[in-house]
């Protein structure tokens, strides 16, 4: 199955289960931060890895990165990435602190990124393994802050994978206060693209 | 170069000489051209080089050989299909005896898990058997560690910058 070729329906039925995750997202958020965290309706769109890139400004361009390897019935990567600042005023609703307090990345804000990314993976994760009744398992989530193109590479490598698609789901975290843009890339291997939408009854 | 089109920099904007190189493909130029690969992470650049033409190449490869890979794809994503081309290319029919390499990039980008930290150094295994087969010397290498890096090739002297945001800037 080719990702390039998935139909409006398809496309919808993704969207829909990753809606489905969001929500689960923002209340393990809500939950974490002791304050009200909303996640506004993801914009999901499908695009060719070697294009998401230029999306984001370029492979030379800084980001922010939490990847978890996709184990059991389906393989693949979830791979979450957010600008510098948009990573220290995401660290900021975690700590419940005042929007610009943090200034940098250290250890503890790496660290508690890292949680947070993994949360909202785990929360997509668990929303495909609902819908589709199969068995999916995280590996543990990995923190990175460099370029891009180096970071999605990685990614791509580790699948052998050269021309496929990626399935990009953009969220908007929201306080009171703050928000905050991000995005989780959704990198199925080819092959566990098939049984996802088999599963969903849309082939 | 689709996907690359949206690259600004003070080397790819503002030279026109510069000829850019993505994940998994090769190019090769003539003095004054600079050849580019922005972003290597696991994967490796290779850079070929011969003094007397002042004529080169540069790929950006992904994997070690096409037995890492089910998906049909561009073969120079493999170091063991794109050295033996890129040496070829760069010989043009003439001796590929002259010809130098440097390398750079291999590096571990997500810590700490076994099950691909190792595409890395695997990668620059293959990439110095691949080499050492076609009796290319290896003059310098930058490789390992755990950034990302851009290479570019300068014709005219074989120079090597590679660009890091950790440690900046590096002559090879």
């Amino acid at each position: 199955m080719d990702p390039q070729r998935l139909s409006e329906l398809q496309l919808d039925a993704l969207g829909e289960v990753g809606n489905i995750g969001a929500g689960h997202a923002a209340t393990a958020l809500s939950q974490l931060s002791g304050s009200a965290v909303k996640i506004g309706v993801p914009d999901i769109r499908l695009m060719p890895v070697t294009e998401v890139p230029g999306f984001f400004g370029g492979p030379e361009n800084l980001v922010g990165a939490v990847y978890s390897r996709l184990l059991g019935d389906l393989s693949g990567g979830l791979l979450f990435i957010a600008p510098r600042l948009d990573l220290l005023a995401l660290a900021d609703v975690l700590r419940s602190r005042a929007p610009g307090t943090s200034k940098s990345l250290g250890a503890e804000e790496e660290g508690m990124l890292t949680h947070a990314a993994s949360v909202l993976q785990a929360a997509y994760a668990a929303a495909i393994a609902r819908f589709t009744e199969l068995s999916i398992l995280l590996a543990p989530a990995q923190f990175a802050f460099d370029m891009l193109g180096a970071i999605l590479e990685v990614v791509t490598a580790e699948m052998g994978m050269q021309a496929d698609s990626a399935i990009l789901i953009l969220t908007r975290f929201e306080t009171e206060v703050v928000s905050v843009d991000a995005a989780l890339l959704f990198l199925p291997d080819p092959d566990s693209l098939d049984v996802l939408l088999g599963r969903l009854g849309i082939v | 170069m689709t996907a690359l089109d949206g690259i600004v920099g003070p080397w790819a904007g503002g030279d026109e000489n510069a000829v850019i190189v993505g994940t998994g493909e090769l190019a090769v130029g003539e003095h004054p051209q600079v050849i580019v690969t922005p972003a290597l992470g696991s994967c490796i650049g290779i850079a070929l080089w011969d003094a007397c033409r002042r004529r080169g190449g540069l790929a950006h490869i992904m994997l070690p050989s096409p037995a890492e890979s089910r998906v049909v794809g561009r073969p120079e994503r493999f170091a063991s299909v794109a050295i033996p081309q890129l040496a070829n290319e760069v010989a043009e029919g003439s001796t590929i005896r002259r010809l130098v390499a440097k390398i750079s990039g291999g590096s571990t980008m997500f810590g700490g898990d076994g099950g691909f930290a190792s595409i890395g150094e695997r990668n620059t295994l293959e990439v110095k058997r691949q080499l050492a087969l076609l009796r290319i010397p290896l003059l310098a290498e930058d490789t390992g560690g755990g950034h990302a890096r851009t290479m570019e090739l300068h014709l005219d002297t074989g120079l090597v910058i590679v660009r890091s945001y950790r440690y900046g800037i590096k002559e090879l």
